[in-house]
């Protein structure tokens, strides 16, 4: 009998060895797999989250690389900027029960109880371009938004010489990062007495929506005399708009990221410059973060990836 | 003895061919052979979570679609239940928030609004002999700028934990939506099918003036179905703010033209007087499935209109042409 338990426990244990044979039980930051699979979920489809994609998809090549193990990256993007699309996206996508999933959050308080499955699931989360919902734990990325916005604020009132009307685009209100660039333009110009903030629109980070509202913003107010933005589509419906008016020069405009229309703003001369965010960086690093997660390692709680500057004089540099 | 006859005497010989030539069973097979070819296909198609994912999503949706295919049996539609659906979770949200209200009074009160927009609707589209098409498109406006004059665009946050159950809760391991969802399907399929209300929906549908000259009360018909509906849309409005904890100014924004294509693949006429709250379901299914698979398959984004609207086209055609040659068998 007692033979009989032996080897009932010793088949036992083979068997879950053999169940488990890629995965090798060392210590913290040294488990490893021959594939991983990791999910990028966007807000929406939108070109600057294909940049994202492409410093994902250079994230997966440089592991490749190093450690031999393949890694598959699944870009699932919502078709509308929608919290409901997209928590019916990350659901799908937790069922696959992938190594990890990288998401940028549409609305962290909608987005709750979805990313509470896949954390009840064990899946490793890492956000991008967003911060986490009020107390959970989860590791994120992004530059400083407000930073970002206060940049681009402060060239407009430079450029205008503290003197002027002015508009803001606010992208989708409930997107925590464009709320809060909103927001921290608003401070910015707050500081100087001889500007005046007229009017703000709603674009939801839409291009066709932000020319349209930036167009009846500026019949509704002949006198304005710039524009800044919170998301990566309005600058560039702003600077269509512009050029449709005929106010290229007459009407300022500092944007945001780097969409290869508003380097062709820039370089144009309708946009005087861009204070940008680096999606290719928030790709790379949210994949190189579930990586680490998935190998058991600690990982940082936030990473800043910084702005970058842009204008005629390095916009091709 | 003309064909029809004749193929309706085969049929009443032949059980299974009756069953198989019922339009409901049409929609089903093809809901099955989705259902086998994704589970075959994706080993997490089957998993309990996916399960419940699909459930849950089809939940919110197939309410608003059970409101549009009874419309569209009586030869109406109504563009604006999305918008009344957001607009009943905003004010519920901003009841229970705002105002400190108690939830569930809350949830009856904007119920009772969503009702109140159906009611609207239905008195325009009867008293003024209007379009029903073209006049909700003007209060799918009105009722959609009101959230955004409402929230300004920012989500009401902080929904009380007790109405969450409502979303984010199970019963017997089914979603709490989807149970909510197949009590008010059982009762729409039993007013439909089995008492005269139904049958008086479904002369309406076929013919208005004939349905008059009978004695069918065909206006007052009418608006109670557009209340029903306006109803419907608030209860899943509700329910998805119970299960995102916050009220979103974008509920509803897909509830316009997903439960039309749910009902029309699941049978139902937009002509009026032809199939079923459960063909409509069935197809709400249908489409609920191909977004989950897409997913599952890892279809890119920009890939992901033309694979759903393919399979879509496929599934209709195949019922289309099986129940051809079912009636040429017959």
């Amino acid at each position: 009998m007692l033979r009989f338990v032996q080897s009932t426990v010793a088949s036992a244990l083979l068997v879950a060895t053999a169940a488990v044979p890629a995965v090798a039980q060392d210590d913290a930051g040294t488990q490893k797999k021959d594939s991983y699979r990791f999910v990028i979920i966007p807000k929406v489809v939108h070109p600057w989250f294909d940049k994202v994609n492409d410093g994902a998809q250079m994230a997966a090549a440089a592991i490749e690389a190093q450690s031999g193990s393949s890694v598959q990256i699944d870009y699932s993007a919502p078709q509308s900027a929608d919290v409901v699309q997209q928590n019916q996206i990350l659901e799908s996508s937790i069922a696959t029960r992938p190594d990890g999933i990288a998401i940028d959050l549409l609305d962290p308080a909608g987005n709750r109880a979805s990313l509470e499955d896949a954390q009840y699931q064990e899946i490793p989360l890492t956000l991008f371009d967003s911060v986490p919902p009020e107390g959970m734990d989860i590791p994120y990325i992004g530059s400083d938004f407000c930073e970002q916005a206060k940049i681009a604020s402060r060239r407009l009132v430079e450029l205008l010489d503290g003197e002027g009307q002015v508009a803001i685009m606010m992208g989708v209100p409930s997107a925590p990062n464009h709320s809060i660039r909103a927001e921290c333009h608003r401070e910015v110009f707050a500081e100087h007495d001889g500007i005046e903030v007229v009017a703000e629109g709603i674009d939801n980070d839409d291009i066709q929506t932000a020319q349209k509202q930036a167009a009846a913003i500026m019949q509704a107010n002949p006198e304005l005399d710039g524009w800044v933005a919170s998301d990566a589509a309005g600058p560039v419906g702003i600077g269509q708009a512009i050029v449709e008016a005929g106010k290229e020069g007459e009407v300022q405009l500092v944007g945001l990221d780097n969409l290869n229309e508003m380097l062709d703003l820039i370089r144009d001369g309708v946009a005087d410059s861009s204070s940008a965010s680096q999606p290719e960086l928030q790709g790379y690093w949210s994949v190189m973060l579930l990586w680490q997660q998935a190998t058991g390692a600690p990982v940082p709680t936030y990473i800043d990836t910084g702005n970058a500057f842009i204008t005629q004089d390095n916009v091709d540099g | 003895m003309s064909d029809m006859q004749e193929t309706a005497q085969r049929a009443k010989h032949n059980p299974l061919l009756a069953w198989a030539k019922n339009p409901v069973m049409g929609v089903l097979a093809v809901l099955i052979a989705i259902f086998a070819i994704s589970a075959i296909l994706s080993p997490y198609f089957l998993t309990a979570y996916n399960m419940s994912v699909v459930a849950r999503g089809l939940a919110f949706v197939a309410l608003v679609t059970i409101g549009q295919a009874s419309l569209m049996i009586l030869g109406e539609l109504d563009l604006s239940l999305g918008t009344i659906g957001g607009l009943s979770g905003i004010i519920a949200g901003m009841l229970m928030v705002n105002a400190g209200l108690d939830p569930w009074l809350s949830m009856a009160l904007a119920l009772c609004m969503g009702a109140t927009l159906g009611l609207v609707n239905g008195l325009l589209v009867t008293s003024l002999g209007l379009h029903s098409l073209v006049l909700t498109i003007g209060t799918a406006g009105i009722y959609g700028g009101a959230i955004l004059v409402l929230t300004r665009g920012v989500a009401i946050t902080d929904i009380p934990r007790e109405m969450q159950f409502l979303g984010r809760g199970t019963l017997f391991g089914f979603p709490m939506p989807f149970v909510v969802m197949l009590v008010v399907l059982a009762f729409a399929v039993f007013l439909t099918m089995k008492t005269p209300f139904g049958r008086y929906m479904y002369a309406i549908g076929n013919n208005r003036d004939a349905a008059r000259m009978l004695g069918i009360k065909v206006d007052t018909i009418r608006v109670l179905v557009f209340v029903m509906a306006g109803t419907l849309s608030a209860l899943a409005g509700l329910l998805l703010v119970a299960r995102l904890g916050t009220a979103q100014p974008s509920i509803g924004d897909t509830w316009v033209l997903g439960p039309i294509a749910a009902a029309v693949i699941g049978g139902v006429a937009t002509t009026g007087g032809v199939g079923s709250i459960l063909g409509a379901i069935f197809g709400a299914a249908i489409i609920g499935i191909i977004e989950n698979i897409i997913v599952l398959f890892g279809v890119s984004p920009y890939w992901q209109g033309i694979v759903s609207g393919a399979i879509v086209v496929i599934a209709i055609s195949f019922d289309a042409i099986s129940r051809r040659w079912l009636r040429r068998e017959g």
